[in-house]
């Protein structure tokens, strides 16, 4: 089929700015690896439940953090015994959280800073 | 791993990633269905978006898109066909005219280190000469530290082998030549500094190959034999390779060693004469040594130079250094003839690019269904774009091959017709592979993205882009056709017209007194001589001396402006009876008397420049500072100006010191061919040591304008090619216009329509744009043409003839190529065609 392109209108619709969605997945992704359907899980639950990650966003950012080389991609098991890719954090993608972690600090300050006086 | 290595990875292994995160959502939705989700959406759609992260999308496209193209092209072969070939002959001409211009002008000769070979000039503010003085060329080589080498070349008289009737070519060269160059001997061995260098070795010859093969049949046995040239025995050394690279274009068919010019042409001083300019001189730059740091070395030596000898040098002489490894040196006042031939071939590219976008259009209307499906099911815009684009980049690919092929083919036929160096190689290189695919781009952006933006927006059925084409193709069919006919009226021309002297009776007897050393009173009595005998020959008419004979290998001009217009005028030196001799008419006044001084002759047109409506006569001519009073009105005759009839003459008497320069012109009762071995056994009983050069003019004549008749077919040749494919164009662009109304055309004649009302119903739309089309190319052409002046041996370049015939060979073939498939339109079944869908 020589059509592929949609407009863009039918993008889904994400469930936040994917620049923030990497970052989280690189902060869940610290304390071990996980399998991809967990990442989401994960943020779900520690987020009490207010963020959800769409299966459609969720796998273009882990492939884009692959191609950057900030994850990289395991077989495991999962916990009802499949054969799935868990997601491992490289020290190429802990510098990289490491920079927007405090990249985001310094902007929540700021603009919490302006809430807090104007 | 750097990102671009690790999506290199993603794509040589797309299909195990693929699997892999295909795996992965598969496990989440599994995951999701567990925790009591459903609502997944396109899985697909959402897997393609996420392979998007790996950056070859575009790749993925790109590959579909070709595949699309090549299936579509497969399944109409006869339009694939055709529109190969027309991109073929648009691409291929390209090809040819840059493979042309690469090989000149940018490809380096194939001798050892081109790249640091220059090529030495004698220049001032006002004078130029390529020839230097042979003492100069060995002071240049022995003082400049910043020329490792120095190379001399010093052009001589054709010489006599044995006892042949046709004398061979030859030159002297410095005997580092060869050595220098690193050529490599193809038999025998080549000259050597240390064998050659001086006077008393024992003289040697090496032939050229060609030379060797036909006139000793590639006998081995020639190597260390003695043969005679010009009656002195010369032993011969050895054979240059097949395809050797001579500097400065084609080399002679025997070579010399310099050193022993005066052995072979007795009494001659140019290597003892400090004012004798006669070689043209070669150097190396040393390593590391830039031209202007040599400039500036060679600069200190002339002045050095002018203080030993200060006649010799001009006044603000410096050498001139140009680059010396490639065959030609474009110079600038061959910039516009360069720009003239690409123009023409890039305009039959147009006239293939815009016959091509016209096809294209015309399929698309046959591909409304096709396209409209793809938009109905959800095809963008620009992916229909890019896809119609993918196509005609295929197709221009395809082209541009078969034209690499035709460039290739139109070389090798037009190396057999010129007389090309044995070296030249016609297979394309790097830089024409480069510019073919330059070419196929240009191309399809040309005849693709007009008519892909027409179809992407469905509007293949407006008629404005398809008037806008065949406009175009018109325009530049009528400039080509034009400029076609005008090289054609040029050949005619000069091959119909009296260039104004006697040429067909004539022979120039040439015994070049001044290079064997004769004073100008020996020269007088030799030439007082000479004309004696040859003059009673039988079949002799009559015998006269001139400077510069027609056809000579040096001629002198001096462009003079006259009431604000540059005028070329070549001036001459000949006795009284050189007039009459030479068959040039004595319009006004008389010619001269003998012994006269301080007076000139001038030709027709110059009389008629310089003192429009007087009588020239007694007028003093201006300008030099001797006053000299014009006494005779000559006419036209061009006799060192063939080519340019703007040329005028003026002659001046010839003087005691000018009889070692000149040339003794014989005119014969009829064909003078059979003089020739008479006058030779003449000159050897005056004096064996001379060998004069006898020429027949005629013969001279028609090699000049058998070259023109060359360049001209060649010319009319793209001009008709060009029209044929922009009559393939009309006609295809006519038939489609009739078929896409042929079902309102039945329904009119059915209801009663006249055919003449229909035919002029169809083509109306034609008229216009092939109106605007001739005339922006008449004008075009007009302009364009100036450029050519130089070339069209008098023809004017708006010669009213050539642009008449031009547009009536190109109207009468649009006119055949409109009604042809128009007349289809009249002859329709009426009823099948009601009863189609």
């Amino acid at each position: 089929m020589p059509m592929t392109d949609r407009p863009k209108s039918d993008m889904p619709k994400a469930g936040m700015p994917s620049g923030a969605l990497s970052m989280l997945i690189l902060r869940v992704l610290q304390s071990g690896s996980l399998h991809g359907y967990a990442i989401a899980q994960r943020i779900h639950l520690l987020s009490s439940e207010v963020l959800g990650v769409e299966e459609g966003l969720l796998y273009p950012t882990l492939q884009k953090m692959l191609v950057k080389g900030w994850v990289t991609a395991e077989w495991g098991t999962s916990e009802t015994n499949r054969k799935v890719r868990f997601y491992r954090l490289m020290p190429e993608g802990r510098k990289h959280l490491k920079a927007e972690l405090s990249e985001y600090d310094r902007v929540t300050q700021a603009i919490q800073d302006i809430l807090r006086t104007a | 791993m750097s990102e671009l290595f690790r999506r290199i990875r993603y794509l040589i292994n797309r299909r195990r990633f693929d699997a892999e995160l295909e795996s992965d959502m598969e496990f989440h939705r599994e995951m999701a269905a567990r925790a009591g989700r459903s609502n997944f959406g396109n899985t697909l759609r959402m897997r393609e978006r996420a392979r998007e992260a790996w950056g070859w999308t575009w790749l993925d496209r790109l590959v579909q898109d070709l595949r699309f193209a090549t299936r579509t092209l497969a399944r109409s072969p006869g339009f694939t066909f055709t529109a190969v070939l027309v991109l073929a002959i648009g691409i291929g001409v390209n090809v040819a005219v840059f493979s042309l211009f690469n090989m000149v002008v940018l490809q380096l000769i194939p001798v050892r280190d081109p790249g640091s070979l220059v090529q030495l000039n004698r220049r001032s503010p006002g004078q130029f000469t390529s020839q230097m003085p042979y003492l100069s060329a060995v002071f240049y080589r022995d003082h400049a530290k910043s020329l490792s080498a120095m190379m001399a070349m010093q052009g001589a008289p054709p010489m006599q082998i044995d006892d042949d009737l046709q004398p061979t070519t030859t030159t002297f060269v410095t005997p580092n030549y060869f050595t220098e160059l690193g050529t490599p001997a193809g038999y025998g061995r080549l000259f050597d500094s240390t064998r050659e260098g001086s006077v008393s070795a024992p003289p040697a010859a090496v032939l050229s190959y060609g030379l060797w093969q036909h006139r000793f049949a590639g006998d081995p046995s020639i190597i260390g034999s003695v043969i005679r040239l010009n009656k002195k025995p010369v032993t011969v050394i050895g054979i240059t390779p097949y395809a050797f690279a001579n500097l400065g274009g084609q080399g002679p068919d025997i070579w010399l060693p310099v050193a022993q010019q005066p052995f072979f042409i007795e009494g001659s001083t140019v290597l003892t004469d400090p004012s004798a300019s006669s070689v043209r001189m070669w150097g190396r730059l040393t390593p590391g040594v830039s031209s202007k740091m040599a400039a500036q070395e060679l600069l200190a030596l002339t002045n050095e130079l002018r203080r030993q000898h200060p006649k010799d040098i001009w006044d603000n002489e410096f050498i001139d250094i140009q680059p010396g490894g490639h065959i030609l040196l474009l110079q600038p006042p061959m910039y516009s003839v360069v720009a003239m031939v690409a123009g023409l071939a890039v305009l039959i590219l147009a006239v293939a690019c815009a016959n091509l976008g016209g096809l294209l259009l015309a399929r698309a209307v046959t591909r409304e269904h096709e396209i409209g499906i793809r938009v109905a099911i959800g095809a963008t815009k620009v992916r229909i774009f890019r896809q119609l684009f993918t196509e005609s980049l295929v197709l221009a690919m395809l082209g541009a091959s078969a034209g690499l092929g035709l460039g290739y083919l139109c070389l090798r036929v037009a190396f057999t017709q010129f007389d090309m160096p044995r070296w030249l190689n016609a297979a394309p290189d790097w830089r024409v592979l480069l510019f073919t695919i330059a070419m196929a781009f240009i191309a399809a952006t040309f005849f693709g993205f007009a008519p892909a933006l027409q179809i992407a927006r469905q509007r293949q059925r407006k008629t404005i882009i398809r008037q806008v084409l065949i406009g175009a193709q018109i325009a530049a069919s009528s400039v080509l056709l034009i400029v076609a006919g005008l090289l054609v009226r040029a050949t005619q021309h000069v091959l119909y017209t009296d260039p104004g002297f006697a040429y067909e009776q004539l022979m120039s007897v040439d015994p070049q007194l001044d290079r064997h050393g004769y004073t100008p009173a020996a020269a007088k009595a030799y030439l007082a001589q000479m004309q004696e005998r040859v003059g009673a020959l039988p079949g002799v008419k009559s015998v006269a001396l001139v400077k510069l004979p027609p056809m000579n290998h040096t001629i002198s001009r001096m462009d003079v402006e006259i009431n604000g217009h540059p005028v070329p005028i070549y001036p001459n030196w000949v006795e009284p009876g050189t007039f009459q001799t030479m068959g040039i008419p004595i319009r006004l006044g008389r010619t001269f008397y003998p012994g006269e001084k301080n007076v000139v002759i001038v030709s027709e047109s110059l009389a008629r420049r310089e003192w429009p409506g007087q009588n020239p006569i007694g007028q003093l001519l201006p300008g030099g500072d001797a006053k000299d009073t014009v006494v005779g009105v000559a006419g036209d005759a061009h006799v060192n100006a063939v080519n340019d009839d703007d040329a005028v003459e003026q002659y001046w008497p010839a003087q005691l010191e000018d009889m070692p320069d000149m040339v003794v012109m014989v005119r014969a009762g009829g064909d003078p061919g059979g003089v020739a071995p008479m006058i030779k056994s003449i000159s050897e009983n005056l004096d064996r040591k001379l060998f004069p050069e006898i020429r027949q003019l005629k013969l001279l004549y028609l090699d000049n304008v058998s070259l023109l008749d060359r360049i001209a077919t060649i010319a009319s040749m793209i001009g008709l090619i060009a029209v044929l494919v922009a009559g393939v164009g009309i006609i295809g662009l006519v038939s489609f216009s009739v078929s896409q109304r042929m079902k309102e055309i039945a329904i009119r004649m059915a209801l009663g329509a006249k055919k003449v009302e229909i035919l002029n119903e169809v083509l109306r739309q034609f008229v216009l744009p092939v109106a605007i089309g001739l005339v922006a190319g008449t004008g075009i052409a007009a302009a364009a043409s100036k450029v050519l002046r130089k070339i069209l041996f008098g023809v004017d370049n708006l010669d009213p003839l050539s642009y008449a015939g031009a547009i009536a060979v190109l109207a009468s073939l649009i006119l055949l190529a409109a009604v042809l498939p128009a007349r289809r339109a009249l002859r329709l079944d009426l009823a099948k065609t009601l009863h189609y869908e």
